[in-house]
């Protein structure tokens, strides 16, 4: 209140009667000055529960209001687009691994694809290709788990947590099987991928996704329909179609603004383009159900729905799957011809490109990382001026920001 | 639009700053030393025009690049004289992308700042100005992102010598 702050700019004068308080002549109400009180300066981070990782968010607060908002990256930053050029081609691929932690079959991917657009005449064998699928969008699923367990931390919901880390324990059980890693695979090759599916494990992950598909019922009751949920996030850091675009907003960011886009159907790659032609999937895209388009639950909604369009795919590859080889022709010194590429491929955050350049040699010229989750934190500068610092954590947590990727 | 339709509009539209244009071929069986070139096709700007040939991509009803989905450079060797700006644009509407590449002296890195064109530019010139030494000029924000504020020289040009030691911290 004014009392405690003297050199407040704005507040109640203490002889103001209530009722003359209530509207100001600026039209501003009386409990929106009770918040106000004087700017303060306040660190949210590097070690913030809600910025999952070491971010550090500059708030400039007016008592509960935000003014300003200053994201200050950099603490994970680990040199990967510098290492790039100092490795050779196959030794890069497990520091694509460490940019986004949690996807990291996703960028073993991207890079793969690559450096394969610059090799003309390499094959990549059709078992390897549903291999990746099966992988990358079972690591999409486990992706979006955390993204789901962690946003209810974040703004007060503890349990869909736990529910949501079992059954993403099961999902690194199976990576664990096919590939021995539970976090950092390396699992998906320049050329295919470097491990057949062990004996019955396709069956087990058949068995995950039946599971699953009940469980998913659960989560979405649990937390999507909650009510103290929807009341923290409807209507809470709404991002316009014309400003997701122009700050160059990827996967379910741009998708919650309700714009149409995925690149696997867009632009499609691997085997995306031939399931989508069967039907097998649908891109679900934010109608502002709860509130305005473009906030905070239609992005949660977004990735919660993307869970189900996954498990379909898994499904179509597990019927679709035959015997055959696992690997193209691919030397173990690898020498990629010269040129340039960049291939976007969709990530769990967004389009994850890479833009790679050789001049024939063992190692690359350049590896430029296009990282969705840097891209897409740079909104909430411009998202969170204005709002109440409860729903600064709401926004952050809405972008669903991997600090790995961010700082790479 | 593929590759070839997207520069003979630009080429009508009179983009400001268009070179030319630059498109994978297989390598020459009469040369030796011709290795051909594999990957993607580009355009080539004028660094200093980029933003304005940017501003006609977005505009343009036919081409209409909503998003920029990339900007960074590329220091392609140490004798080299000049550094590659690459911009990778897309649009959501055509379902087409287009890269560009512009080049920029490294004895004098500086061009306009993108942003005006679009947002995403503010933080992807940041991090590529910080790694290349370039100067954004117009950038409203220019500071350094992931690297500290007092940090000296561009680590991702390939003359950068990595530093001994960093306020007591050894780096050997």
């Amino acid at each position: 209140m004014a009392q405690t702050a003297p050199d407040s700019k704005q507040g109640a004068s203490p002889s103001m009667s209530l009722d003359e308080a209530r509207v100001l002549p600026s039209g501003e109400r009386e409990f929106m000055l009770d918040v106000r009180t004087q700017d303060m300066e306040l660190n949210m981070g590097p070690q913030h529960p809600a910025t999952h990782g070491v971010m550090r968010i500059l708030l400039r607060v007016d008592g509960e209001i935000v003014t300003g908002a200053q994201p200050h990256l950099g603490y994970l930053h680990r040199c990967a687009e510098k290492i790039g050029e100092n490795v050779e081609w196959l030794q890069y691929l497990p520091y694509t691994d460490r940019y986004d932690y949690l996807s990291s079959m996703n960028n073993n991917l991207g890079y793969s694809m690559a450096v394969e657009a610059l090799m003309t005449g390499l094959e990549i064998p059709r078992r390897a290709q549903m291999l990746r699928i099966i992988c990358a969008e079972l690591n999409r699923i486990g992706s979006h788990l955390i993204a789901y367990g962690t946003y209810g931390l974040d703004i007060g919901a503890f349990t869909p947590f736990f529910y949501a880390f079992r059954e993403r324990e099961w999902m690194m059980a199976l990576f664990e099987k096919i590939c021995g890693a539970r976090l950092t695979y390396s699992y998906i090759r320049i050329g295919g991928v470097f491990n057949d599916a062990p004996p019955g494990w396709l069956g087990e992950v058949e068995r995950f996704c039946d599971v699953f598909e009940q469980k998913w019922v659960e989560y979405y009751d649990l937390l999507m329909e909650n009510h103290i949920f929807v009341k923290r996030t409807a209507d809470v850091g709404v991002i316009s179609r014309e400003m997701a675009l122009d700050f160059g907003l990827t996967g379910p960011m741009l998708r919650g603004s309700g714009v149409d886009w995925d690149l696997r159907r867009d632009m499609p790659y691997s085997l995306y383009g031939e399931i989508w032609k069967d039907g097998a999937f649908k891109i679900p895209v934010a109608r502002g159900e709860k509130g305005s388009l473009g906030d905070c639950w239609d992005r949660t909604w977004v990735r919660v729905m993307e869970m189900m369009e996954s498990i379909k795919i898994v499904r179509w590859c597990l019927a679709h799957i035959e015997p055959g080889p696992i690997i193209g022709d691919v030397p173990k010194v690898l020498r990629v011809p010269t040129g340039e590429a960049y291939v976007g491929i969709e990530n769990p955050r967004g389009e994850l490109g890479h833009y790679v350049v050789s001049d024939g040699g063992k190692v690359a010229i350049r590896v430029r990382v296009r990282g969705p989750s840097f891209v897409n934190v740079a909104v909430t500068e411009a998202l969170m001026t204005g709002t109440l610092l409860s729903d600064a954590v709401a926004i952050v947590g809405s972008t669903d920001v991997v600090i790995g990727e961010t700082d790479r | 639009m593929d590759f070839q339709a997207i520069h003979d509009r630009l080429r009508v539209l009179r983009a400001p700053g268009l070179l030319g244009s630059d498109e994978p071929r297989p390598a020459d069986p009469k040369d030796k030393h011709s290795k051909g070139r594999a990957g993607d096709p580009f355009l080539l700007v004028d660094a200093q025009k980029l933003v304005d040939f940017l501003v006609v991509c977005r505009d343009d009803a036919r081409l209409s690049f909503e998003i920029l989905a990339d900007l960074s450079a590329t220091d392609p060797s140490k004798d080299a004289a000049d550094l590659w700006i690459n911009v990778n644009l897309l649009s959501v509407r055509h379902k087409h992308r287009l890269a560009i590449k512009c080049t920029l002296a490294k004895q004098q890195a500086r061009m306009p700042s993108s942003v005006r064109a679009y947002r995403a530019a503010q933080w992807a010139e940041r991090e590529c100005g910080e790694m290349f030494g370039i100067e954004f000029t117009g950038h409203p924000d220019p500071r350094n992102i992931l690297l500290p504020d007092d940090w000296i020289g561009a680590p991702l040009r390939k003359d950068y010598e990595f530093p001994k030691e960093y306020h007591g911290i050894s780096c050997v």
